[in-house]
């Protein structure tokens, strides 16, 4: 499953060992400056550059991040391709009157705009697969806990990410077991056969939520989660490494403001 | 004999709507005993297993705890679960926390351990049950038998004076399962009490001090495993199988052979049986030698140097640390599981073996040997390695 793979990557990229702060701050900010940019060279800037730190240094394999990326892009192409269309503008270089009272056309703002959103979500996922891929929630819930986010929050986030992988490991096993009895040969047997998913699905957590709690009283539950407190030393060089791509993002969102395409 | 620390008194129990599970129950476990609780799906082992940390409550009868009454209060319980670790037949049940150390961490948190206590705690924990280095991994990319070890850990870490396990091996191979099963010996012989139920009789039989046979809800028999499992008769009518030894043990009865003694536990046991029928067959007049080597106070380059010299020889590995050890060093082993029965059986046949094993074990290979040469008059020699050559104290594993 797509949920697990993402973790089972997180957990053993090359920058694993790296401060979660570090690849918190480099992948916020690029979001954050890709927000901020006006133009489309910034963030396809950041774009590049993460994706290389995603390839090279966190060794995450081409063809897995190719993958990851595929469904965003072809969402981004189809609403740009939207986008071009509808937005006018005054140098037209093709126009179709449908209708008396509507036209598609295309313009030089119109690609303009286009490229820029395009871009720009080009850059914040490769900033939010960047987080994805080099910091696993376990740490994530460390950073949590330090930036005082409340406890009910963080223990019930953890009671969730645990039980998330056993319900998807019980849910798969149902679908195999239908599966292997022809469960979803028409389209009317998949229809039922996806109800009785859900229903034994449902079924499944309220167990788990049950035992959970007989599992937690068993070992004295008293209101307390326990929490792998040490997160990683700031190491000089990756602390300079993200300074450096921050800044020289930030002054190429400044001096690229201006510039489009065409 | 010791105290007793966990009674039951005529205890009955119904599921809300459902039948019977227990109909009066009554029985007593002993500090630092190996019970198994036998019987076949559905007899009411885990139900009456819940029974022992409080999960349950019985409807009529009484529970004790170290001659105490259970009481059912918050405060109580909590003490009691304190003393009576659980840990359920699926792991993923028992496994709340996203992080190994978390979840071990689990029990001394609640129990109001200072942050350096549970890190001390989870760590002594680990290192038991030999998963160090696994403290931030997350749960769900372990393996069956990996899961099981972290939900032992975490009752572990709580430091309790019983330990129930529901099923231990179920769902773990071969291997896995012998593992599980030397561990839980282990942790008795560091003075826990242990209770186990499980279905499979050939792992209850060589292991159980005292084995409880169960049967709907009731009771069938309980008594040490060569009695308990003795009578054919009541071995059938609880839905379970002779385990092998007696079986074959019985059917040379019936043969006419005059086996003495008392009735075989292990092959170590059977063999002793036999030699006595054949005894010219005891061909061997040199018994092999048994050297034992500590691996918490062995650096390695003692033993490497000790093994290059001794080549070929059989070597076990008791426990999860000199299993760790061996692998360290590239070692051959030779046997995992009930490692110093098969080197007596190794040693009578006049070969020389080398048991691995940790601090805690050492004693009992000498305990082990010198109860085999009690009953078999059988002198088998065993020393440790850690000791130089040269002052080399060979101590004799028989009695005098």
């Amino acid at each position: 499953m797509f949920e697990e793979l993402l973790e089972d990557i997180a957990q053993k990229n090359g920058l694993r060992e790296v401060n979660a702060y570090l690849k918190l701050a480099a992948g916020l900010g690029a979001i954050l400056l890709c927000l901020l940019s006006t133009g489309y060279i910034a963030p396809l800037f950041i774009a590049i550059v993460l994706s290389c730190a995603i390839l090279i240094l966190a060794r995450v394999d081409a063809k897995i991040y190719a993958e990851l990326f595929i469904v965003p892009f072809w969402f981004a192409i189809m609403s740009v391709a939207g986008l071009i269309l509808i937005t006018g503008g005054q140098d037209i270089f093709w126009q179709w009157n449908i209708l008396p009272s509507f036209s598609l056309s295309i313009t030089r703002e119109s690609i303009n705009q286009g490229m820029f959103v395009f871009c720009r979500v080009i850059g914040g996922m490769s900033a939010m697969i960047f987080i994805a891929l080099t910091t696993p929630m376990t740490d994530i819930f460390i950073v949590f806990r330090q930036c005082r986010v409340p406890e009910v929050v963080i223990d019930l986030m953890m009671i969730i990410y645990r039980t998330i992988f056993i319900l998807i490991d019980q849910v798969i096993q149902i679908y195999h077991a239908q599966v292997m009895r022809l469960g979803y040969s028409t389209y009317r047997e998949s229809l039922h056969s996806f109800a009785t998913l859900c229903g034994a699905a449902f079924i499944a957590s309220w167990d788990a939520g049950e035992d959970l709690i007989r599992a937690m009283d068993a070992r004295c539950y008293d209101g307390k989660f326990a929490l792998l407190g040490e997160s990683r030393p700031v190491e000089r060089i990756p602390c300079l490494a993200v300074m450096i791509f921050l800044f020289l993002s930030t002054a190429v969102v400044i001096v690229s403001g201006t510039i489009t395409i065409i | 004999m010791s105290s007793i620390i966990l009674e039951a008194r005529d205890i009955r129990y119904r599921y809300p709507r459902g039948m019977e599970a227990i109909c009066g129950i009554s029985f007593h476990i002993r500090r630092k005993e190996k019970i198994a609780l036998v019987g076949p799906n559905g007899a009411g082992k885990s139900t009456l297993l819940t029974m022992f940390n409080g999960m349950i409550r019985p409807d009529t009868g009484l529970m004790l705890f170290d001659d105490q009454p259970i009481r059912y209060d918050t405060a109580s319980l909590r003490m009691l679960r304190k003393r009576v670790g659980f840990v359920l037949q699926n792991p993923d049940r028992q496994i709340i926390a996203p992080t190994v150390y978390q979840d071990v961490a689990f029990g001394p948190t609640n129990l109001g351990y200072s942050q350096s206590e549970v890190k001390e705690a989870v760590t002594q924990a680990l290192r038991h049950v030999g998963l160090e280095g696994f403290e931030r991994r997350p749960p769900h990319q372990l393996s069956g038998g990996e899961k099981k070890r972290v939900a032992i850990a975490g009752v572990l870490a709580m430091d309790s004076d019983v330990l129930v396990f529901d099923e231990p091996t179920s769902g773990l191979d071969p291997l896995g399962s012998e593992d599980i099963m030397e561990l839980l010996d282990e942790l008795n012989h560091e003075g826990k009490t242990i209770i186990i139920s499980t279905h499979d009789v050939e792992l209850a039989y060589p292991w159980a001090d005292r084995a409880i046979l169960m049967l709907n809800g009731k009771i069938l028999k309980e008594d040490i495993p060569e009695v308990a499992f003795g009578n054919p008769e009541s071995v059938r009518t609880a839905h379970l199988s002779l385990p092998i030894l007696l079986e074959l043990h019985m059917e040379l009865q019936k043969r006419g052979f005059l086996l003495t003694g008392k009735k075989p536990r292990t092959v170590l046991d059977m063999m002793h049986c036999i030699d006595t029928l054949f005894e010219h067959s005891r061909s061997h007049s040199r018994h092999g030698m048994i050297t034992v080597c500590n691996v918490d106070q062995d650096n390695g380059e003692n033993l490497s140097e000790w093994l290059s010299v001794h080549t070929g020889i059989c070597t076990g590995a008791m426990g999860t640390r000199a299993k760790q050890c061996a692998e360290k060093f590239c070692i051959n082993l030779d046997f995992t599981y009930g490692v110093i029965d098969k080197c007596i059986l190794k040693a009578l046949l006049g070969e020389d073996c080398l048991i691995l094993t940790t601090e805690s074990m050492v004693k009992r290979v000498y305990l082990r040997v010198d109860a085999y040469g009690l009953e078999s008059g059988v002198r088998i020699p065993v020393h440790q390695l850690t000791i130089a050559p040269g002052e080399a104290n060979e101590k004799n594993g028989s009695a005098p």
